[in-house]
C-alpha cells in the first residue's frame, strides 16, 4: 500500500519528527511504499480563496508552490495520514495551510451526499485518511476528540473518510499494525 | 465597554464576503455609541497589530469563512500567536470577551458546527467571556445577490452588533435565526437532489469557467483518472 505522510510540525527537532521517523520506518518493514512530506519545507503559499482552482486552472492552484506536490501525494496514496501536534487545541497552522490548498482536488458543482450539499468529486478515487497526533502536555482528550470531528468533515468534504486517529504518546509498532490494517 | 476589535480572518482581506457581514455588526456596534478597529488578518502589517491589540481590547470580533470545514489557516496561525495570552491568563492577567462569526457557502449551518465547538473551547482556554459564535451558510451568494435581497440579513447582524455591545453576548434567539436551517428537510434534499443536475444550479460556476475560456477542461484532474458519474 502506498502512504503518504503529511508532516504539520515546523519544528524540525521535536521528539515528535523522531516519532515519525521511527513509524515510516516501521510501515516500510511492513511492505509499505512511503512519501513523508514535511510541509515546513514545501514552501506553501497558502490559499488566499480566489477560486481560481475551480475557475481558472481547473484541478490546479493558480500558485506556484510546493502546494502540487501534496496534492500528488494525495491521489497517489491509499492512505494519507494527517501528522500534527495539536497547538490550542487544534492541528497546526502548518497542516491547515497545506489542507486549504487541497480544494482543488474537488470540483466546485454541488451535489447532494448523504442529505447534505456537498462538492462533486474530481477524481475517481481518494485515499482513507488518518490522522496522527501530538497532544502534548496542553491538549486533553476533549482536543483530540474535537480535532477528530472537524477532520472527519474535512475527510467527507474530500470525497473520503478519516479511518481512525492515533496520539503520538502510543508505541509506533502497534501505530504501523493498525495503519495497516485500516487500509 | 465601548471599543471593538473587529478582526477579519477571510484570506480575500477587503474584497471577502466575511468582511461585508462584519462591517454590519460594526454598525449595530456603533448604534450604541461604541468605537470599532477593522483589522484584516491576511494583511501582514495588520495580522501583527491583531495580536498585540488582543491584549488591550475589551471585546474581540472573529470573522472567518469556513476553509476545508474549519479556520482558515491564518485564522489558526492568529490563534497560535495568542498562546502567550493562554499564560496571561492562568497568571490572573483578562482576556477580552470573544465573539465569532463563520459564514460557508454551503445553506446548511450543520458544517460550521464542529468549529463553532472549537471557537467556544477556545475562549475558555484563554479564560474569556463567550459572547457566541454567529453562523451563517449560503455565504457565496453575497456576491451575485442585488443589494435589496441581503436587507433582511444586514439588519440580523445589525442587531446582533448592538446586543453585544449591550449586553455583551448576542442572543441565542437572534443566532438561531441567522443561522437558519441546521439540516436540510427530507423534501429539501429531494428537490436539491433534482436540483444539482439542472444545469441552472451550476450556472454561476459555469459563467465563470467560460467567461475563463476553460470550460472544456472543467473535468480536468491533473494527478490521476478523473471522476465519471
Amino acid at each position: 500500500m502506498n502512504i503518504a505522510i503529511l508532516n504539520g510540525d515546523s519544528e524540525a527537532a521535536s521528539p515528535f519528527q523522531a516519532y515519525l521517523l521511527k513509524l515510516s520506518q516501521k510501515l516500510k518493514d511492513r511492505g509499505h511504499t512511503v512519501i513523508k512530506l514535511d510541509l515546513a519545507t514545501l514552501n506553501l503559499k497558502g490559499c488566499s480563496g480566489c477560486w481560481g482552482c475551480w475557475v481558472k486552472t481547473p484541478g490546479e492552484c493558480v500558485k506556484h508552490d510546493g502546494s502540487a506536490t501534496v496534492r500528488r501525494a494525495i491521489i497517489d496514496s491509499d492512505l494519507t495520514l494527517l501528522a500534527s501536534p495539536i497547538t490550542m487545541g487544534f492541528t497546526s497552522a502548518l497542516l491547515k495551510r497545506a489542507a486549504d490548498q487541497m480544494v482543488p482536488l474537488i470540483h466546485p458543482y454541488f451535489v447532494v451526499e448523504g442529505g447534505e450539499i456537498h462538492h462533486r468529486a474530481r477524481y475517481a478515487r481518494y485515499p482513507l485518511m488518518a490522522l496522527l497526533l501530538d497532544a502534548g502536555e496542553q491538549a486533553d482528550a476533549e482536543d483530540i476528540e474535537m480535532t477528530t470531528a472537524i477532520w472527519r468533515r474535512t475527510a467527507r468534504n474530500l470525497k473520503t473518510r478519516l479511518a481512525f486517529t492515533a496520539v503520538a504518546s502510543r508505541d509506533a509498532e502497534e501505530v504501523a499494525n493498525e495503519l495497516t490494517l485500516v487500509a | 465597554m465601548n471599543s471593538l476589535l473587529l478582526l477579519n480572518g477571510s484570506p480575500r482581506g477587503e474584497r471577502s464576503n466575511s468582511i461585508k457581514m462584519l462591517e454590519r455588526i460594526a454598525e449595530g456596534w456603533r448604534r450604541k455609541g461604541g468605537t470599532v478597529e477593522a483589522l484584516h488578518l491576511a494583511r501582514r502589517d495588520q495580522f501583527a497589530r491583531a495580536v498585540t491589540a488582543f491584549a488591550e481590547a475589551e471585546t474581540v470580533l472573529l470573522g472567518m469563512p469556513l476553509y476545508t470545514d474549519a479556520m482558515p489557516a491564518v485564522v489558526k496561525e492568529y490563534i497560535e500567536a495568542l498562546m502567550p495570552r493562554v499564560a496571561a491568563a492562568k497568571a490572573g492577567l483578562r482576556n477580552p470577551t470573544l465573539g465569532f462569526l463563520v459564514q460557508s457557502g454551503f445553506p446548511e449551518a450543520r458544517h460550521s458546527r464542529p468549529v463553532v465547538r472549537y471557537l467556544e473551547k477556545l475562549a475558555a482556554r484563554l479564560g474569556s467571556r463567550y459572547a457566541g459564535t454567529i453562523v451563517r451558510g449560503g455565504g457565496g451568494a453575497l456576491e451575485w445577490m442585488p443589494e435589496q435581497a441581503n436587507k433582511k440579513l444586514w439588519q440580523q447582524l445589525r442587531v446582533l452588533g448592538e446586543q453585544l455591545a449591550r449586553d455583551g453576548q448576542f442572543g441565542a434567539a437572534e443566532l438561531k435565526a441567522i443561522a437558519g436551517r441546521e439540516r436540510l428537510g427530507p423534501l429539501t434534499v429531494m428537490l436539491a437532489t433534482l436540483a444539482c443536475k439542472l444545469p441552472l444550479t451550476q450556472s454561476m460556476w459555469n459563467k465563470m469557467l467560460k467567461e475563463n475560456g476553460v470550460w472544456e477542461r472543467r473535468f480536468d484532474a491533473p494527478y490521476g483518472p478523473a471522476f465519471r458519474p
